[in-house]
């Protein structure tokens, strides 16, 4: 199968194709994808090997796009030249440099770029840059740009606009339309970002993290493995990688910490804001394989003494950063863990009734330092969505969610790269 | 980048109005629905700029140069038609076909120089305002700053309609220079003879002046500006015909107030033999020789040009930068709606204005980097406009005959040769 680690088509263009013994055939001048899929996928590529001789070849012919050149399957004398199908079109020519208006008519910006990653196995038209760290790319200015802006501790202005939210309307001169209004400008979500991070190389990975927002950053970062978040924060400066540190959830980001060197862990701990720092510092302590090494901080704990409706209140107060609303835990004044109330109990009960009348007073918790196993078959057995961790004065510590619990099996049961485990 | 002409929908109100008119009144009323953007463009030609040059190709040489205002009219109508015909039937702006067909860096390219050359003119439209104030003994600090505001508010709160009325009227003021043409009672007998019969002299300075007169005529941001004007108006290919018209209409006024201007130094200051440097000495020189009326006229018609223009090209540089890049503009959006456009057009303002009240500001300097630049881009825009319109994807029938075709390239090459021959001789001197 083809490798192609997800390159911006500004990078592709002008690469000199070679046969399978390495002749030259000329230099990709376009490439061309079946419109009609929601991420189109890439079909023909166009190579220019003289003023006037063009040659269209199926991208199936081509073997490996690497920096420096793209190579193809067969000998120069065996490829077939075609033609462009109906239902494809051609990147340059009738997708780069077109303007891009919202859902209301209004002109954005042009197609500054277009970014083909592969998806399900196949390279794809994944995203338009529309930001103007694709014009400076194109200007080829994209590294004194990313320099200037690093010198004024800023970031570089890039957006990326997922394939699927563009409309292609037939006649190329009409402008290419969002399918949403300039004020919901949606980015792609962080998922759908980290799998393209995820097969980008480690430059182009990067560039990609230099252009989004920390929150954004952070968010993404979550959705990719161990291995890759450590090369992402490995290529950023301390202040950011603090700052995206901060906006990650308290447990994935000590899980990510502690993936790094102890020195620079340390440093990055640091220079993050303290309510975030020490929340993180409690989570280290803990071994990784233990419960409370995957346990989070931000969960909801009432007092015995409220009423249902105080409780309810309380919750839409602090609730917004809470992993889990479904299930409130109560405590005793010394912080000890006496019982547990469903989200589903709460609003049920008659507003007046105390919660301790309300809740479970025979919770299923673990200790923060049992096995993540235990924790594991804790949730399994009693199909919980949340499990509560607890010291050994039964003091409430932090929970350990069902999909955390689940990140962690298949991260043990993943195979690596490289190859499948034994 | 090619597609079937898109034949936009036909504006409703002209749509409305067409049901209940009898012919003859109908297309008298359809023209000054389409009428604008040509006239506006061509009268802006005659700005502090343009102004300065015809004055002082009248005062040092007479009535010897009227003759070039002919060729120089039909050149200005060819290139013109052309940008308003591609303006009407892509309904695209000029920067964006070139976006579109030369790719990103070219457009880049031209784009900076188009923003340097137009902030340099910008700046000298602001110091025509504060030449022209101070003959009504208006100090700069007060004409520059209050006509700064008053081009930023007519732009930034008014809607096309309302500011091509005032754009409109401020074309009508030219008018002044034909009343001190005729103030300045010129040998008509001469000018109709000069008018007719080309003289050439070989000596350098008089060929400078020739090509001055040529190259103050046709500039790069034109071309943008009126075909940016056509499509933002929402003239399609089917009203053609009336913005055609327009577009003739204001070459030909454009060109007969360069005449006039050109007539009233040559019967005055020439005849006596007073040397000028700049459009403000001749107003001043015009007082003793033609009377206090033919001075003010002058001026007046200076503070016109010079007001008209500065918001002119800030306009045109917004339009085709925001063209170019994609991004919303348009004098019909809110400063919200189209923040670049706005923001670009009022830093160009802010820039223009507030650098000629900067004492000691290398003035002079900025104004030849402006016409070098002008007379490097000016090709590339001409060439890059024939290429496009020539696209038959792009143009479909309305793409440009072969003969027409012939002296367009013909226009196009002597016009380049003669901008050129001016950023050359510029070096030399």
């Amino acid at each position: 199968m083809l490798f192609f680690a997800g390159y911006f088509l500004s990078a592709m263009l002008d690469k000199p194709v070679r046969d399978r013994s390495g002749r030259p055939l000329g230099n990709l001048r376009d490439i061309g994808v079946r419109c009609s899929e929601t991420f189109p996928p890439v079909s023909k590529i166009l190579v220019r090997s003289g003023r006037h001789q063009e040659q269209v070849l199926a991208w199936d012919e081509v073997r490996t796009v690497s920096a420096e050149a793209i190579t193809l399957e067969k000998e120069r004398d065996q490829l077939a030249a075609i033609a462009l199908g109906e239902d494809e079109c051609w990147l340059v020519q009738s997708i780069l440099d077109r303007q891009i208006v919202d859902l209301q008519g209004r002109r954005l910006v042009r197609v500054n770029d277009l970014e083909l990653a592969q998806l399900g196995g196949v390279v794809r038209l994944v995203a338009v840059d529309a930001g103007s760290l694709g014009l400076l790319r194109r200007l080829g200015l994209e590294r004194i740009a990313l320099g200037v802006a690093r010198l004024f501790g800023r970031q570089a202005p890039g957006r990326l606009l997922s394939w699927e939210h563009v409309m292609m309307p037939q006649p190329t001169s009409e402008p290419l339309q969002l399918s949403f209004g300039r004020e919901a400008l949606a980015r792609l979500r962080p998922a759908d970002l980290a799998d393209i991070a995820s097969q980008l190389g480690a430059p182009d990975r990067a560039n990609l993290f230099r252009s989004l927002d920390e929150e954004t950053a952070a968010d993404t970062l979550q959705e990719m493995s161990p291995r890759l978040q450590v090369s992402v924060l490995n290529s950023m400066d301390d202040e950011r990688a603090s700052d995206i540190l901060e906006e990650m959830e308290p447990d994935d980001a000590a899980d990510l910490l502690a993936d790094l060197p102890e020195e620079r862990a340390d440093d990055l701990v640091e220079l993050m804001e303290p309510e975030e720092a020490a929340e993180v510092k409690q989570l280290l302590s803990y071994p990784e394989d233990s419960a409370g090494g995957l346990m989070t901080t931000e969960f909801v704990a009432l007092p015995q003494n409220l009423t249902a409706d105080q409780a309810i209140a309380r919750l839409r107060e602090g609730a917004p950063d809470a992993e889990t609303i479904y299930y409130v835990y109560v405590t005793d004044e010394s912080g000890r863990l006496v019982g547990v109330l469903s989200l589903r109990h709460l609003i049920v009960a008659p507003p007046t009734t105390p919660i301790s009348e309300l809740m479970i007073k025979d919770v299923i918790s673990v200790r923060a330092d049992a096995n993540r196993d235990e924790a594991a078959s804790l949730i399994a057995k009693y199909n919980l969505l949340a499990l509560p961790v607890v010291d050994e004065q039964g003091g409430l510590l932090g929970i350990v969610t069902v999909d955390d619990v689940m990140d962690a099996m298949l991260e043990e049961h993943r195979p690596r790269v490289g190859g499948l485990r034994p | 980048m090619t597609g079937p002409v898109s034949e936009r929908a036909p504006r409703p109100a002209l749509e409305r109005r067409r049901e209940w008119l009898r012919p003859g009144l109908m297309a008298l009323v359809a023209f000054l629905a389409i009428v604008g953007p040509g006239i506006i463009t061509a009268n802006v030609d005659n700005d502090a700029g343009g102004i300065t040059t015809y004055s002082l190709a009248g005062a040092r040489y007479g009535y010897t140069l009227l003759w070039t205002m002919i060729p120089v009219m039909l050149a200005l109508i060819v290139v013109q038609e052309m940008c308003s015909r591609m303006g009407a039937v892509t309904g695209k702006g000029l920067a964006d076909l070139i976006r579109e067909n030369f790719g990103v860096k070219l457009t880049f390219l031209l784009m900076v120089g188009l923003l340097f050359a137009n902030l340099a003119n910008t700046m000298a439209e602001f110091s025509g305002l504060a030449a022209s104030g101070e003959i009504f003994g208006v100090t700069k600090y007060v004409s520059v700053p209050v006509g700064a505001i008053f081009v930023w508010w007519l732009v930034v709160k008014g809607s096309y309609r309302q500011v091509e009325k005032v754009f409109l009227v401020a074309c009508l003021f030219y008018i002044s220079y034909i009343l001190s043409g005729l103030l300045a009672r010129p040998d008509w007998g001469q000018v109709a003879r000069h008018t007719i019969t080309p003289t050439i002299s070989l000596r350098p300075a008089f060929i400078t002046m020739m090509i001055g007169v040529v190259g103050t005529t046709i500039a790069p941001w034109m071309q943008f500006y009126l075909q940016s004007a056509v499509v933002d108006k929402g003239v399609t290919a089917r009203d053609y015909g009336y913005c055609r018209t327009d577009v003739i209409t204001g070459c030909v006024v454009a060109i007969i107030v360069a005449f006039f201007i050109l007539l009233t130094t040559g019967a005055t200051l020439y005849e006596h033999h007073i040397p000028i440097n700049t459009a403000e000495d001749a107003a001043l020189a015009l007082k003793p020789l033609a009377g206090r009326y033919c001075s003010y006229l002058f001026a007046f018609g200076l503070l016109n040009a010079s007001v008209f223009a500065a918001s002119i090209l800030p306009l045109a540089t917004a339009y085709s930068v925001c063209e170019g890049i994609g991004w919303e503009r348009g004098i019909n959006r809110t400063f919200r709606e189209a923040p670049e456009f706005y923001g670009l057009y009022t830093a160009l303002i802010v820039i223009g204005a507030g650098l000629i009240l900067v004492p000691g500001a290398p003035l002079l300097l900025i104004m030849y980097a402006s016409q070098v630049i002008n007379g490097i881009l000016l090709p590339v825009v001409l060439v890059f406009m024939l290429v496009l319109i020539n696209d038959s994807g792009l143009m479909g029938r309305y793409r440009n005959s072969r003969l027409f075709n012939f002296i367009a390239w013909a226009t196009t090459i002597l016009v380049s040769a003669l901008t050129l021959a001016l950023v050359v001789t510029m070096f030399i001197h």
